[in-house]
């Protein structure tokens, strides 16, 4: 099981690959503010898929549970709990 | 006197003879490296040499792409349609109006219900003046379309990738009564048209999808199949189109509506080139379309229109229709002057008198100033004067107050609901930067019954048509056969020869005598 640090390192590459080396607290918005475009949403989907076996289609899907960090942390954390 | 400037001209053409020696040496060299379909060595106005290529898509695709670049964004494409239906708020959307996915990019949130409304039944207005009998929808996504055109069709076939969106789709077809029978449900990549006969339909619609397509060369090839399958007589409709040549205006009008008031232009002006070079989606200029006839000779006219509506957003102020008129059609045909608007600077009342005036004539006027784009131009024209000593709050300001005035091209399609007589057509062929459009009036009795006229529209600068589509998640890929072009000229032409800069273009435009038209190329690469 990944962990938040994982999470953290795989959206850091994110931005990076769009030229993005800014600040980054666990907190801040990535899809809402901008940051990441729509299309990158897909990688962090993927991402969820393979490395913490989620399924939207099960659990339903809206940007704004991966819209941070800590959004992103908490649903793994939620469905490793269901 | 005379023999020194015979002996300077004899220089001087000797001199021409050269240089063209070299630029042809550099073209030979460039045509040699596997990326390049096409190249051409231009002098520019500091005398420096710059190559201009037409790069190998295949190349860029499968070789620097490895064969994944454009099949990875159709599925990424996929995959985010997909998850649009697994939202909360998808399950209770009513049917013919899920709109889920449609979202703004000013605000990132919805777009709201009142305009999805208006652009839906402008966008099924334009489809069914084309009186589709048989239509396959490429690109059907949640059936806005499917639920309002199919009753007036005997067969309507919607295909679409996303399982996810057309298994919501059949869900709502099933509530409606006749619906099961009459539409045709495929899921299919709109590449995959190969299951359908030739002729088999009048009517092919692709609306809000062209977008989602990798690349220029991928569109064709589905545009390619999609005029096969349409019998002569009939329509291809590419609807809600972004367009390349407003590209620039949309990067600024969403940067500066999302800065804050305090950011600088400077950084302003870094987050519109950013978000041009990182845009996501095909925009494509209407000179891709106007072009396409050379390579689909099925096609035998290309109408590009603004789209219609009163709302204000990114779909009426930057997108617009290329209807593709498929085999020979026994239209009326209309070869008249377009007077420029800026010679009379007429207003909708002016014109509106006139045709009251002369109720027999026809009127055509070209370079119509577009309210709907008099804000977001005047902001992109202070930021391109260079001044950087000003906020993005006072842009702003300075954009409300000298935005210029024009006439909004809804006004000229709401002429047709008053007893004039007229029937309306608006075009955007002209490519324009400004977003300028041309008119068409013609009295109504003059059509006979046609729905669609052959109008001869002022046509685009040879430069338009260096510049075709962007190439959405190739910008490494394209920077790496540059980095290569050059790597190849160092290698294979001496020091002085290998051009100061190589620029990837879609296509060299060329003079009547077949030159390629080197000031075309250069202002092409200002634009």
């Amino acid at each position: 099981m990944k962990g938040r640090a994982e999470i953290r390192e795989f959206v850091r590459s994110l931005l990076a690959n769009s030229g993005d080396e800014g600040a980054l607290a666990d907190s801040d918005s990535l899809l809402f503010s901008g940051r990441l475009q729509s299309i990158d949403a897909v990688e962090i989907v993927v991402f969820l898929e393979e490395n913490f076996g989620i399924d939207f289609a099960k659990i339903g899907f809206d940007k704004e549970r991966i819209d941070s960090i800590d959004a992103i942390y908490a649903l793994t954390q939620s469905v490793a709990k269901s | 006197m005379c023999a020194l400037n015979k002996n300077s001209s004899h220089a001087n053409s000797s001199d021409e003879a050269q240089q063209a020696r070299r630029q042809t040496a550099i073209e030979n060299v460039l045509r040699a490296h596997p990326g390049v379909r096409e190249a051409a060595a231009v002098l520019d106005e500091s005398n420096h040499l710059e190559a201009f290529v037409v790069p190998d898509d295949g190349f860029v695709d499968d070789v620097l792409g490895r064969g994944t670049a454009g099949s990875t964004l159709v599925s990424k494409w996929r995959k985010i349609f997909d998850l649009s239906q697994f939202s909360r708020d998808a399950a209770s959307t009513s049917v013919g109006f899920n709109t889920m996915g449609w979202d703004s990019s000013y605000t990132r949130g919805a777009i709201a219900d009142d305009e999805m409304r208006e652009w839906v039944e402008n966008t099924v207005g334009d489809i069914l003046r084309l009186d589709p009998k048989s239509l396959c929808e490429i690109g059907c996504g949640t059936g806005m379309l499917v639920i309002r055109i199919a009753p007036h069709c005997d067969r309507y076939v919607a295909v679409d990738q996303s399982p996810a969106v057309l298994e919501r789709l059949r869900q709502q077809l099933r509530t409606v009564p006749d619906f099961a029978e009459r539409v045709e449900v495929v899921e299919s990549q709109a590449a995959n048209l190969d299951g359908f006969d030739e002729n088999s339909f009048d009517t092919v619609v692709l609306s809000s999808v062209v977008q989602f397509f990798p690349n220029a060369a991928y569109l064709t090839k589905v545009l390619e199949k999609a005029v096969g399958i349409v019998r002569p007589g009939g329509h291809v409709y590419v609807g809600d189109v972004r367009s390349l040549p407003l590209l620039q205006a949309f990067a600024s009008s969403v940067e500066l509506f999302q800065a804050a008031d305090e950011l600088s232009t400077g950084e302003l002006r870094d987050r519109i080139r950013r978000r041009v070079e990182r845009e996501p989606e095909l925009v494509i200029s209407p000179a891709y379309f106007l072009a396409l006839r050379r390579s689909i000779p099925k096609i035998s006219r290309v109408d590009i229109r603004p789209l219609r509506g009163r709302a204000d957003n990114e779909m009426t102020r930057f997108r617009y229709e290329a209807i593709l008129h498929v085999g020979h059609e026994d239209a009326a045909e209309f070869d008249d002057d377009f007077p420029d608007w800026a010679e009379r600077r007429w207003s909708l009342d002016d014109i509106r008198s006139f045709l009251r005036q002369h109720p027999n004539e026809r009127v055509g006027i070209k370079g119509i100033p577009n309210v709907r784009l008099g804000k977001d131009l005047a902001a992109m024209a202070f930021l391109n004067s260079g001044d950087a000593a000003y906020t993005a709050g006072e842009l702003r300001r300075h954009a409300e107050q000298s935005a210029e005035r024009g006439i909004h091209p809804q006004s000229f399609f709401d002429l047709e609901t008053e007893d004039l007589g007229f029937a309306v057509f608006l075009s955007w062929a002209a490519c324009r930067r400004d977003g300028s459009y041309d008119v068409f009036l013609i009295p109504r009795e003059s059509l006979r019954g046609v729905a669609l006229p052959a109008i001869h529209w002022p046509k685009p600068d040879a430069s338009e048509f260096v510049r075709l589509a962007n190439a959405p998640g190739q910008l490494r890929f394209r920077n790496e056969l540059v980095k290569q072009l050059l790597a190849h000229c160092s290698q294979n032409l001496p020091n002085e020869m290998v051009p100061a800069g190589i620029v990837l273009v879609d296509m060299l435009p060329r003079t009547a005598d077949g030159e390629v038209a080197a000031r075309e190329l250069l202002n092409a690469r200002l634009a």
